[in-house]
């Protein structure tokens, strides 16, 4: 479990380092976004946190990492599989992933959380939309939001200016009534760039 | 010794664990010899029973044992990295080892030269043992089971085909299963008391 330590020294995504005034600017809000975000988590009830490291998800890895301490799992189905042991001990989880991992976790999905009811809180990144055209993501990317919602688990795609009620949102599921919900990460939501 | 013998063994040695069965008949045949609300039958999800038993150690301080198979630890060995990278959690990860997949027609499970106690050692499991007959293994999860506060392997070689007919499927509804397990865990996990 990582210590706590100093937020402002938390890193920013080397591709934003540009000219110092762009930098500064970009930078502080990316982060400030992240930051808002991990603390709305922390406020309303929401812990422990697992999650496998993904670049669209950094800042925000960083903030919860020093903010509330985040377990790094290898794999992202196994971390669904800690989180439910979590949920099932009366924690409300949080599991963070690139969809990628999503793709890796669909069984544990499908077998576990959906049909024994498990609730946690999956923050899902969107590699595969825009401004992410890599090829080799585009896949998931189509399918994040249908395979989420057909499973069963009902989603919601982050924006900026409503990151709160947004997290408020997913504690009414899963802190409240204790069912899967997940929150999705746009790729530019913290600044990531192609 | 057979599965039988062994889960008999662990349902034996246990009071109020939560013990997390897995996927095929490993959670069939407990629930047959004796169906306890400290027990989860995990009856999907091959290869996550230790990541659930790491996610209730982590959460309530109990020890937690798992009852795993060959197949299930050969489908994601990378639980053990996940439960290796967590030294203070009182995790008794049990592999029952028959060599097949016995609940998918008994073909044969790929690990004739894999030595799992080895692999969990060097995935960070503190304490490894093995058994392959009755009387060391029920020596060992009593021992065990009394100072339990790290994760723990034991590799169980089973030695003997089961004798009876399978069990049936487990057919009660997954989400009451799920409550009626949680209820437990908040029952006896002293950091709720």
């Amino acid at each position: 479990m990582p210590q706590p330590c100093d937020v402002t020294a938390a890193p920013i995504p080397p591709r934003r380092i540009r000219t110092g005034e762009v930098f500064m600017t970009v930078a502080n809000t990316d982060v400030n976004c992240a930051s808002i975000l991990s603390a709305a988590l922390l406020e309303r009830g929401f812990s422990p946190f697992f999650g496998t490291p993904c670049g669209i998800l950094a800042p925000l890895y960083t903030q919860l990492e020093c903010q509330g301490g985040l377990w790094t799992v290898s794999r992202e189905d196994n971390a669904v599989g800690v989180a439910a042991g979590a949920a099932m001990a009366g924690r409300s989880p949080v599991v963070l992933m690139q969809n990628s991992g999503l793709g890796q976790s669909v069984n544990a999905i499908a077998s576990l959380v959906v049909p024994y009811g498990i609730p946690m809180l999956l923050i899902v990144s969107m590699r595969g939309i825009a401004p992410d055209f890599t090829t080799e993501n585009g896949v998931m990317g189509r399918l994040t939001e249908p395979l989420l919602n057909d499973s069963g688990i009902p989603t919601v795609r982050l924006d900026a200016a409503s990151v709160i009620q947004q997290v408020e949102w997913g504690r009414s599921f899963v802190v409240e009534r204790r069912l899967p919900a997940a929150l999705l990460v746009p790729p530019a939501l913290f600044g990531w760039q192609a | 010794m057979n599965k039988t013998a062994a889960i008999r063994e662990v349902i034996g040695a246990t009071v109020d664990e939560p013990i997390v069965f897995t996927t095929g008949y490993s959670c069939r045949v407990a629930r047959s010899i004796s169906d306890r609300p400290n027990h989860f039958y995990m009856t999907g999800s091959m290869g996550l029973a230790a990541s659930i038993g790491v996610g209730i150690a982590l959460s309530s301080a109990l020890p937690v044992v798992v009852v795993d198979g060959d197949g299930s630890l050969a489908m994601n060995p990378g639980c053990l990295l996940t439960a290796g990278a967590m030294p203070n959690i009182p995790l008794l990860h049990l592999v029952l080892d028959d060599g097949l997949y016995e609940s998918t027609g008994g073909q044969g499970v790929p690990s004739q030269r894999v030595d799992f106690t080895a692999l969990a050692r060097a995935a960070g499991y503190r304490e490894v043992s093995r058994a392959d007959n009755l009387s060391t293994f029920g020596k060992l999860l009593k021992k065990l089971l009394e100072k339990c506060s790290t994760p723990t392997f034991v590799h169980c070689v089973l030695t003997s085909r089961e004798m009876t007919e399978p069990p049936p499927r487990i057919e009660t509804d997954l989400y009451q299963h799920h409550l009626r397990f949680s209820q437990h865990l908040n029952r006896v996990n002293p950091e709720l008391q």
